[in-house]
């Protein structure tokens, strides 16, 4: 039986170099099929990973109630200095809490690949900032001066955008600012930010003492509960209050969510289409060999060994497409930098990544392709009629 | 029995494989069709933008206002022939989640300015003479079941009045629609006066200014005249054309057409190489026909013809079908989508590209195979059996 179904299988695919055509066309439309998806998937993945790769569970995000983003948030400094009061909020050795009121207002930048203008986050920290960061660092240059109109650009900034180079000038308003140094926070989401002294900017946008989100150290993650309620029981305040960890990953959602609502449907339509060309070239494969399978047949070989002879060459070719295809995404399109708008209502900058759980989606719709695609022929090769070998031609 | 005959018979004379092909290359199509539906109302942006109409934000960002005061100065410069402000009002209704893109606006110069808004008899005037009044597009108002004459509260998400709340009242008295399917008619427009005078803060700000300009020839020298009167102060400006700025705000989200052109490129690649070998190897089946039509007499340049127009038939066939099928498809989600995507529909370039295309690679996957039978050898080919 199992040799049987060994040698029928062995003759199949030995033989495939004579449909050579037919089963190239089969091997790169499931490639394609593959490709598509994985592609998205690496769309998706990418920006998933930056956005979520960004929060801290012992950070806190407020912003003013309702406001749903920080462009849209503005609180006073007295809201601040409260904050720096609260329960949970962490201090260093020296008493002072980690707590930093930033502004967060939008400039213009250029995207390299369209030379059209984009929406850059220009965000107004104090010193406090950095603490409040792990693993802040300057790669280049150094950091900006307080008080001046100096700014450093995260490292995405300057992959993605156009004029931001060490050392050269931007106009904002009346005045001109210059790139001093870039930074890098290990590729989470602060990198598509420009970040300059937070009084400067208070000022170029009239300000006054304002800003727009408070983020504040938590002595432990539990704490944002007691951050929670004493900013429920606190009148002077009207907060809404998360962790940074859950303040990126609301906006991972929808952007992440969609690009995987488009990628899915489109591969799955054109897998009906791959399936019908592996359909197609199965269906040849059998009729080709209609008097060998009878021959077989007739010197006692199964018509289960044939038809598993058949599967097994349609499960080969759709899984050699499958695996073109995952290679060519990975070798394509991993790693590569893109950028869009992220909820924010700014740019989000980050990179494809093809994950091993993509990959294996992708195989198991490439193997789903190559098994549907020779189900028919597969069962037709088995009720091949014993006298077919007699017919001439 | 004529050509034509003889090519549809030897299309299907293996039904199930010509099922299969024009199921492949319907496929293809679908896709096409359906994702060039999208890409139409993607770029619409930049195609209903008018000629004549110029937009000015401010130079550091267009989410950055600049002072009301500008209004009345833009109206002093030569070539100009309309101007009118927006404001962002970031507005909800009842949840945050229910977005309503609203915008305060000096409404007699707004509707000047966009001629496209069509009001039902006697609304416009009802809506520049109320101050309360909110005129909601069609789309909007069918999204939220609002009628004429409601009285809604809308939140702003950004402002906030001196009373502390983020509320605004508006009596609903015009519902406004554009004047082609494609304008989107998903927003509200509302008195900038009666926003303004509430504001607890960023009080006489706009957001934006339009231009209309006398002559779109003169567009550049208006532009300029525009950015060099603000040069300077602490708000400087940045004047581009509708369509421009339309364009680099699509331009905001990635590079769209790339991406589509991936997709759409696989798909046609598929089917290329399935429907081109597949062709090659159904003739290749025949040589031996070929040779008896050659003998009864069928000239090679008839046959050469025959094979082209055979796989010219298969794919009109799938494209035709495909293209109808988007058509289908479009038709059914229209009006669902109408308030995020509005005016999706196939339109005609769209589908006679399609066309095109089917034409196209009908003759690419049956030129070689065309080839092969007009070369066909009586001779030999007999000589095989």
């Amino acid at each position: 039986m199992f040799n049987q179904i060994g040698a029928v299988t062995m003759i199949n695919l030995r033989s495939i170099p004579q449909r050579a055509g037919l089963s190239l066309a089969t091997i790169v439309s499931i490639a394609l099929v593959t490709g598509v998806l994985l592609g998205f998937l690496a769309m998706s993945n990418g920006f998933r990973a930056t956005l979520q790769g960004t929060g801290s569970e012992n950070v806190a995000v407020m912003l003013r109630a309702g406001s749903q983003a920080e462009l849209n948030s503005g609180l006073s400094s007295e809201q601040v200095r409260l904050v720096e009061e609260a329960p949970g909020v962490a201090r260093d050795a020296d008493g002072t809490p980690l707590v930093s009121g930033e502004l967060y207002v939008i400039v213009d930048g250029t995207k390299r690949s369209s030379g059209t203008e984009a929406n850059l986050p220009l965000r107004g920290v104090g010193e406090q900032a950095l603490r409040l960061r792990e693993g802040f660092q300057i790669v280049e240059g150094r950091m900006y001066e307080p008080g001046t109109n100096e700014l450093v650009v995260g490292a995405s900034v300057l992959r993605e955008f156009s004029g931001f180079d060490l050392g050269e000038t931007i106009r904002l308003g009346p005045n001109e600012w210059v790139v001093v140094g870039i930074f890098s926070t290990g590729g989470s989401v602060f990198e598509s930010e420009i970040w300059a002294d937070i009084s400067v900017i208070q000022n170029l946008y009239n300000r006054g003492t304002g800003v727009q989100s408070i983020r504040a150290r938590l002595t432990s993650p539990e704490a944002i509960e007691d951050l929670r309620a004493w900013e429920e029981e606190e009148p002077r305040v009207n907060l809404d209050v998360e962790t940074e960890t859950e303040f990126f990953a609301d906006q991972a959602g929808g952007t992440a969510v969609l690009i995987e609502f488009i990628g899915w449907p489109l591969a799955i339509t054109m897998a009906i289409g791959a399936l019908a060309g592996a359909w197609n070239t199965m269906y040849s494969s059998v009729d080709t060999r209609m008097r060998e399978i009878a021959t077989l047949r007739a010197i006692g070989f199964s018509g289960f060994a044939a038809a598993v002879g058949t599967m097994v060459e349609s499960l080969v070719l759709a899984a050699i497409g499958g695996l073109v295809g995952a290679l060519a995404t990975y070798l394509l399109f991993n790693g590569v930098s893109a950028s869009t708008l992220g909820s924010g209502f700014t740019q989000v900058v980050f990179s494809f990544a093809v994950t091993g759980g993509s990959v294996i989606a992708g195989m198991v719709m490439a193997v789903v392709i190559g098994f549907f695609g020779g189900l028919v022929p597969a069962i037709r090769s088995a009720y091949v009629p014993l006298l077919t070998v007699h017919r001439s031609e | 029995m004529n050509d034509l005959t003889l090519i549809r018979k030897n299309l299907f004379r293996k039904k199930l494989r010509a099922i299969l092909l024009t199921l492949s290359i319907l496929i293809a199509f679908l896709i096409f069709g359906v994702l060039g539906a999208f890409y139409k109302v993607w770029t619409s942006g930049g195609e209903l933008a008018a000629d004549d109409r110029l937009v000015t934000v401010n130079r550091i960002n267009f989410t950055v206002s600049m002072p009301y005061a500008y209004w009345s100065r833009v109206q002093a410069i030569d070539g100009v022939r309309n101007v009118s402000h927006a404001s962002w009002f970031g507005g909800y209704y009842q949840d945050p989640t229910q977005f309503v893109q609203t915008f305060a606006i000096d409404a007699e110069s707004y509707l000047d300015a966009y001629p496209e808004l069509v009001f039902p008899e006697g609304q416009r005037e009802a809506f520049i003479n109320t101050r309360t009044c909110l005129a909601v597009g069609e789309d909007l108002a069918a999204q939220y079941g609002w009628e004429l004459g409601q009285r809604i509260p809308l939140l702003s998400n950004i402002w906030q009045k001196t009373d502390g709340t983020a509320s605004w009242e508006f009596d609903i008295c015009a519902i406004f629609d554009g004047n082609t399917d494609e304008y989107p008619a998903n927003y509200a427009i509302f008195h900038y006066d009666y926003y303004n005078e509430a504001l607890a803060f960023n009080q006489d700000q706009i957001g934006w200014m339009v231009i209309n300009t006398t002559d779109p020839a003169r567009n550049d020298e208006v532009a300029r005249a525009i950015d060099g009167m603000f040069a300077n102060s602490p708000a400087e400006t940045e004047t581009t054309t509708e369509a421009a700025f339309n364009e680099a705000f699509a331009n905001q989200f990635g590079n769209i057409a790339l991406i589509l052109l991936f997709v759409v490129g696989s798909a046609f690649t598929t089917i290329l190489i399935i429907v081109g070998f597949t062709m090659v190897t159904a003739i290749n089946e025949r040589t031996g026909e070929i040779a008896v039509m050659k003998t009864l007499g069928f000239p090679a340049p008839r046959i050469f013809r025959m094979v082209l127009a055979e796989s010219v038939l298969l794919s009109l066939v799938g494209g035709l079908l495909g293209l109808g099928l988007a058509w289908l498809m479009i038709s059914g989600v229209a009006e669902a989508a109408a308030a995020f995507l509005p005016g999706l529909a196939l339109p005609a370039e769209v589908f006679l590209t399609g066309l095109g295309l089917a034409v196209l690679l009908g003759l690419l996957t049956g030129i070689v195979p065309a080839i092969n039978a007009q070369r066909v050898k009586i001779v030999t080919a007999l000589g095989k059996q």
